[in-house]
Order: C-alpha cells, then structure tokens, then sequence
C-alpha cells in the first residue's frame, strides 16, 4: 500500500513539475508575443503586413522609408537623443551632490525634503505640464528642446537623486573619514573617493534616466508640435488617410524600442531598486 | 568651507530644480484652477472666478464624471489584475532554477518598452482585419471573429485593461520576487516539515510575510494607474466616445484642445487629491525601512 502510496506521489510530483515548467513558457510567450509581431511586421511589405503570414520574405524597405521624405524619422531620433542626453547630463551632478549630502550628513528638514522629492515623482504629469504651456508660449521656447529638457528634469530628478543615494549609501565611510583625518577636504574627499566608487553606479542612474526621458510621452505631446518633435510622438506621423500604416510603424516602434531594451539588460540588476526609490530592497 | 555649510550647499542645486519643475507648476496650476482662461486670448488668465471651474465639473459635466469612472475603475481592474498575475508568476519562478534567470531578463524587456509603443503594438493586435488577437479569438471562438474590439465601448476599456496589465507585470514580478528571496526558507520549511500543504504554506506562512511588498506594490501601481495617459492616448485615444477617458486624458482633452487652461488646471488639481493620500502611505513604507 506505501509503495503505491509513494509512487502516485512521485506522479503528482511530476504532474506538477510539468505543470510549472508549461505555465513559465506561457507566460513567457505572452510576454514576448506583442514584441515578436512588431518585429515581424517591421520586416514586412505593406502587402505582407495586412496578412497574418509567419512565412515572409523580410524587407529592409521600411527602415528606408521611415528615415526618408516625408517622415524624416531621423529628425525626431536626433531630438530624442538629444534631449534625453542633455537632461541626464544636467541631472545626474546635481543629484550625485544632493545624494552624498542626505547620505553623509544630518540636515534639517532631511525627512521633509526627501519627501518632497519622493512625492514630485507622483504629480500627475498633466497638472505640471499646464504652467508649463502657458510660460513657454509667453517666452517663446513652445516646441525646443531646451523647453523639452527643462520639464524632463522634473520627472528624471526624484529617481536619480534616490537611486544615487542607494548607491553612495553602500559606499563604507571608513575611507572617507581616514582621507580627512589625514587634511583632506571635504570637496577631495568627494572627488577623490566618492566619486570613483560611485562610478558604477552614476552610470547606472544615467541610463535609467536615459530611458525614462527617452520614453517620456505627454510632455513631449503637449509641448512640441514640428521642430522639437520625440520619437514616441513621431509614432502619429503614420496614421494616414486610408488607415494605420502597420510596418512603418512598426519599424519606427523597433527604433524607439531597440536601443532601450539593450540599455534596459546593462542595468537590469538596478532597475527595480530605481522604480521603487528604496521602498523595496 | 565646513561641512556646516556645505551640506546645504551641495543640496540647493537639487532642491531649486525640483521645486522649479514640480512644486513651483504645482501651485501655479492650484491658481490657475480659480480663474477663467482661454489659451486663445492674449493677457493669460483673465478673469478670477473662485470656485467655478469646480462647481462646474461636479454640477455640470457629465463627462467629467464618465472619466472619474472609467479611472477608478480602470485603477481598480489594473491593479487587482496585475499584482494576481505578478504574484502567480513571482511564484512559479521563486524557485529558482536555470530558467529563473533567463525569465527575470526577458522581463526586463517589456517594462523598457515605451507606454506609447505598446498602446501602439496593442492596436495592431486587435485590428479587425488583420490583427493577431482578432485571429485568435476567432478561430478559437467562430462567432468572436466578427467583433471590431475597439470600437466596441466596454470592449475598448478591456483591451485597455489588457495593455497595462501586459506592460506592468514584468515589474511587479521582479520587485515580488525579489520580496519572495527575503523570505526566510527555514519559516517555510518548517511549515512543510509539520505537513501543511502547499495552500496553506502559501496562505499563513508567505503571504503574511510578504505583505509589506505587497503593499508597496500595490501602491505604487495605483498611482500609476491614476496618471495613465500614455497607453491609452495610442490606444483608443479615449473612444469609441467617451468610453476609455481616463482623467489625464480628460485634462489633456479640455486644456489643449478645447484650450481651456482654468478648468482643466482644477480637474487636474482633483487628480493630485488621492495622490496625496497613495504618497503618504508610500513614504511610510520608505522610511520605515530606512529606520529599520
């Protein structure tokens, strides 16, 4: 009786470890699919892609496309770069400062502060973006990249000044605390030591920033119109008369998406800790 | 200069930028909320009217009140939904193994993805004619291969649903599963040891255990299910109708197409309200961990 006892417990063991294995490759297929058939279609005819074909022969023709008259999507990737560049430039020492500082020392109103920053990330964007539009029409800077910049800080500051206090608050004191015994300044110490240690993790932030600006959609909706035109946004430059033009969109969706994904894998190990700002370890 | 000084000086650059991009816009949009303003006429805002652009959604604007309905309950589906499926993936995958790994980088792949590009991609998806899931669901039910899912209403809100649920559980099944590995295992083995069942190691031993991500989690995607503008915006851009207006979208609708920057500085001034009370309890969680 236990040894059939124990060999139908071996089965149902079996049965569920099968069961596990057939429910992860669900799950991962649904995860990837919506990816596949945007990188299928991107590689499609305009003929093949109003088909639900999986046996094609891949084209490179809407990538010509795309980059040429009249969609020039080559403009608006210059402007997305640039200006998720810029922001990440002008964000990254600023928050690199603010974090050593809520790090190492006791400052009055730190709690407060640290709030604050945490809370800004929770606005609504729309509720920042109406000043917003009424100033840049008054000075002239509606639809620039400098305007664009300007509000991305806004949403880039929070996550960097958290992630980068993260980081500077796994740096051990020690070495610091040594270097100014020995009549270091505070100013070398940070140069000196913290800066190097922390390197790995500015970059970290950088690109986590980069991705974020990258991405950002409704300011760059409200704000820009031609000249300063992202690469999301330029996504509603294919919706055409007689309908959506699927493989174009589709290539410049494997543009926007592309880059991100290889930035996304270089610091998948930090990208939880960024989104939640320290809640969860 | 002493560090006295100096910690406030090396904090002032940050502290300007945010209160220049956030605070200061937050304010500005509060007195916005009392005045008549049409972006049209020069000398903005005109007319100080007190509480009128209020008055007016709450008693006027049946639209108003669609789209604080369709947010609420896109907010609740959402997130019911993905911290279900977050959790049944955390926990399929918590044991480890030599998929885990190659999984947890897979997920990071969809949460990189621009909102916008997969309202896009879900569009393509459910076409009529010639999308993936249309095909789908007709060959596995003959009579659904007729529907047009977006220009159904109630139809159009799942597809919706479907498209957040699909972009949010990659990041919520890494911050569970990271919650699952700080875990102690000998709690659980003991549970197993004693002869409980899976279901009951998973429902007093696990569970209570992780409750505190759990919060956190759910937390934090209510606040981004409250904003959501992006996805849907590409998706449905608010249609068919009204059916899919979530609030951002509503604001964004009434500010800059209708140019109407007084009033929909105050239903965007309603949207910070809940967002106050989801950031207090979120910092609870933050602090409390770093007193910890």
């Amino acid at each position: 009786m236990t040894e059939a006892r124990m060999l139908s417990g071996r089965r149902k063991k079996q049965f569920w470890g099968s069961l596990h294995l057939v429910l992860i490759l669900a799950a991962i297929f649904v995860m990837l699919i919506p990816i596949i058939w945007i990188a299928m279609a991107a590689f499609k005819t305009h003929v093949d892609v109003y088909q639900l074909k999986l046996q094609f022969t891949p084209t490179l023709e809407n990538f010509k496309i795309v980059f040429d008259a009249p969609y020039f999507l080559g403009h608006k990737l210059m402007n997305s770069t640039i200006v998720a560049f810029v922001t990440v430039l002008f964000a990254i020492p600023i928050a690199t400062c603010a974090a050593y500082s809520f790090s190492r020392f006791r400052l009055r109103g730190e709690t407060m502060m640290l709030v604050m920053i945490l809370a800004t990330q929770f606005v609504p964007a729309v509720v920042i973006v109406l000043p917003f539009f009424v100033m840049f029409r008054d000075l002239g800077i509606l639809d620039t990249r400098l305007g664009l910049i300007l509000v991305n800080l806004a949403i880039v500051m929070p996550f960097a000044i958290w992630m980068i206090k993260g980081f500077i608050d796994g740096i051990p004191i020690d070495t610091e605390e040594a270097a100014l015994v020995d009549g270091s300044t505070r100013i070398q110490v940070i140069r000196n030591i913290v800066l190097p240690m922390a390197a790995p993790g500015l970059v970290t932030a950088g690109i986590f920033c980069f991705i974020i600006a990258w991405n950002e959609f409704l300011f760059a909706l409200i704000l820009t119109s031609k000249d300063a035109v992202t690469l999301p946004i330029g996504l509603a430059l294919f919706k055409a008369e007689e309908g959506d033009l699927w493989n174009l969109l589709a290539a410049a969706g494997i543009i926007i998406m592309v880059p991100m994904f290889v930035l996304a894998l270089i610091i998948q190990k930090h990208f939880v800790q960024g989104m939640t700002m320290g809640a969860v370890r | 200069m002493r560090d006295r000084h100096l910690k406030y000086v090396l904090v002032l650059p940050a502290i300007l930028v945010v209160f220049a991009t956030a605070v200061w816009p937050l304010f500005e949009s509060l007195r916005l909320s009392f005045y008549f303003g049409k972006l049209s006429r020069p000398n903005f805002p005109q007319d100080f009217i007190g509480l009128e652009n209020y008055t007016w959604a709450f008693l006027e604007e049946p639209a108003f009140w669609n789209s604080v309905w369709v947010t609420a309950s896109y907010t609740f589906y959402t997130v019911v939904l993905t911290t279900l499926c977050a959790l049944g993936l955390a926990l399929l995958l918590a044991p480890g193994g030599k998929l885990r790994r190659g999984v947890q980088m897979l997920l990071i792949i969809p949460f990189a993805m621009s909102p916008a590009l997969i309202g896009v991609s879900f569009r393509f998806m459910f076409n009529p004619e010639f999308g993936l899931f249309d095909a789908f669901f007709g060959f596995v039910f003959p009579p659904l291969a007729d529907i047009s899912w977006l220009s159904d209403p109630t139809l159009a809100f799942w597809v919706c649903i479907m498209a957040d649920v699909w972009g949010w559980i990659p990041f919520l099944t890494l911050v569970l599963i990271g919650g699952l590995a700080s875990i102690p295992r000998d709690t659980i083995e003991a549970a197993q040891v004693d002869g409980a069942s899976g279901w009951r190691v998973l429902k007093d031993v696990t569970l209570p255990q992780l409750a505190p991500v759990l919060a956190v989690v759910i937390i934090l995607k209510s606040i981004f299910s409250l904003k959501t503008f992006d996805q849907v915006y590409m998706l449905t851009n608010g249609g068919p109708g009204t059916a899919t207006q979530t609030l951002s979208h509503y604001v964004y609708f009434n500010g800059l197409k209708y140019s109407n920057i007084g009033y929909s500085a105050a239903v965007a001034w309603l949207m910070v309200i809940p967002m106050i009370f989801l950031t207090y309890a979120y910092a609870k969680f933050v602090f409390r961990k770093r007193e910890a």
